[in-house]
């Protein structure tokens, strides 16, 4: 019996699954719920791939999953499952990856945070105690999708967690700070959206004119300040003149 | 340069698209049939990636304002040279103050039309596609001028190009089960392989919605990478198939994967046209 369940336990079977997508790409998906520790392995993980696989044309993230893109067609399944098999059981997965912190000013002012009386008011709380506990939360970037520069955050307090809007609206600012469910996050482009905007930011979360187009990266975290409509008139101010920095 | 008279219903400037950028949340973009694409550049011996414009159900009107060559592919769009119909599929010679206008879309949904060199708006990205937020405009409008290359070209007589026309009449497109359709009961199985779907009025470049919905109930994902071809199922059981301009990851079960060459035969359908799937196991 015990032996059995060592040979289940085989210290060389991968925790994800690999299934062929496409003929040029491979999806591997993690047989376990997001979590941290998972977003730094499949961090380290991907940039390793990055490194030892041939004729990759891109890695891309999600929350317990990659997808490997190739320019021309993959081998079969097994073999990949021999050399991904290598490559993940050759890494050190405690060494420190290089991560930072941003503080995003947010003003939570009326004028920016359109839905943010009503949801205090579904959510049993002020708009004060809201901005509050949005504001001292740490969150975790996952990775980035939806919109060019939408960073996936992790870390909303359960006390804000509330169902997206049933009717998308269909011009969201950019900028606009936001809840919808479990998430909160930044549009960083005039989009259609579903999530509740509680404030705005006057920081671009996407540039393609700027190296690194998007500041953020999988695995750093951020906070959000609370600013005046004054001191975001002020940062917007500096940002048309280059003059300003992310902390 | 060449000078947009009347835009047409939709019309954009497309490449290869970009590459390499997903990690940044952005789209793949690039011509939507890229086999239309690519031999509308083949017929001037342009480099592969270089910029077209691509049609969508109604041309543009469009003045020339120097000498150059065009080629015009994919769908019919009746296109007319100073009042005279214009063949498409070869080289055409075009002089200053030419005007080519196009119609109405009577066979396939989309046409592009390649000019010697490639269009030479800006690069952005590695790439001259437009799309929202990236792109200064995302797409062509009236009265846009759009520089082109003073370059010479010899049209060779009698030189042949093989190549195998697109058949706009083929609506069966060959799809790979994505990772959800193993969770999907026998009957649903068939029915995806069997039925013939029609496509809702909900298709553009980020997307094809089909009409109908499938009777099945699905573990909600977590957020994962997609693929343009993507077939994605909502909650309520609709199908979405997603297109160049797609998000890069999505929330949706992903039933099926289309491929490549079925997802440029979907870039010239139309709403109401009918589909079947056949799907296979990549191994």
């Amino acid at each position: 019996m015990k032996s059995h369940k060592k040979d289940k336990m085989s210290p060389l079977s991968l925790p994800f699954s690999i299934f062929k997508l496409h003929p040029k790409a491979l999806l591997l998906e993690w047989n376990q719920k997001p979590s941290r520790k998972l977003l730094f392995e499949i961090i380290t993980f991907k940039a390793e791939l990055e490194i030892k696989l041939e004729g990759v044309s891109q890695i891309t993230m999600g929350y317990h999953s990659l997808l490997i893109e190739w320019n021309v067609k993959v081998l079969s399944k097994n073999f990949m499952y021999s050399t991904l098999s290598i490559i993940y059981f050759s890494i050190d997965y405690t060494k420190p990856t290089y991560n930072r912190h941003w503080k995003i000013p947010v003003c939570y002012e009326d004028e920016f945070a359109q839905d943010l009386e009503r949801l205090s008011q579904e959510l049993y709380l002020s708009p004060q105690q809201v901005i509050e506990i949005h504001s001292r939360g740490i969150y975790w970037v996952y990775f980035i999708g939806f919109l060019p520069g939408f960073l996936y955050l992790e870390g909303l307090d359960s006390k804000l967690f509330f169902p997206r809007k049933n009717r998308p609206v269909l011009k969201v600012p950019k900028g606009s700070v936001a809840i919808g469910g479990n998430q909160t996050g930044i549009y960083p482009n005039l989009s259609p959206g579903g999530w509740h905007i509680i404030g705005k930011t006057p920081v671009a979360l996407f540039d393609p004119k700027k190296k690194p187009y998007c500041f953020a990266k999988s695995g750093d975290t951020l906070s959000f300040e609370a600013i005046s409509k004054m001191e975001f008139e002020n940062i917007e101010k500096k940002i048309t003149e280059g003059s300003f920095t992310l902390a | 340069m060449i000078e947009i008279i009347n835009s047409g219903f939709y019309t954009s400037i497309q490449d290869n698209g970009r590459n390499g950028l997903k990690n940044f949340g952005v789209p793949i973009s690039g011509a939507m049939d890229q086999y239309s694409f690519s031999w509308a550049n083949k017929l001037l011996n342009n480099l592969t990636n270089s910029a077209v414009l691509e049609m969508s159900f109604k041309g543009p009107k469009i003045c020339f304002h120097e000498d150059t060559f065009i080629a015009i592919t994919g769908a019919l769009m009746g296109p007319k040279l100073n009042g005279f119909s214009v063949e498409m599929n070869k080289p055409i010679g075009i002089k200053k103050k030419d005007i080519l206008q196009f119609g109405n879309v009577t066979k396939g949904s989309r046409t592009y039309l390649s000019v010697l060199g490639g269009f030479q708006t800006q690069k952005i990205l590695g790439s001259r596609s437009q799309f929202k937020g990236i792109t200064t405009i995302e797409r062509i409008n009236k009265q846009t001028v759009i520089p082109i290359k003073n370059l010479s070209f010899n049209l060779f007589k009698g030189a042949v190009i093989k190549h195998t026309m697109m058949d706009f009449n083929e609506n069966i497109l060959t799809a790979y089960e994505g990772p959800e359709f193993g969770l999907l009961p026998d009957n649903i199985k068939d029915q995806l392989g069997s039925q013939k779907f029609h496509l809702s009025h909900l298709n553009n470049r980020m997307g094809f919605q089909l009409k109908g919905k499938i009777k099945v109930k699905l573990p909600q994902i977590w957020t994962a990478p997609v693929l343009p071809g993507t077939v994605q199922c909502t909650p309520e059981g609709k199908l979405i198939i997603l297109m160049r301009d797609a998000q890069v990851t999505g929330g949706y079960s992903r039933l099926l994967q289309l491929d490549d060459g079925a997802l440029n035969c979907l870039a010239q359908k139309n709403t109401n046209d009918s589909l079947q799937f056949r799907i296979k196991k990549l191994t």
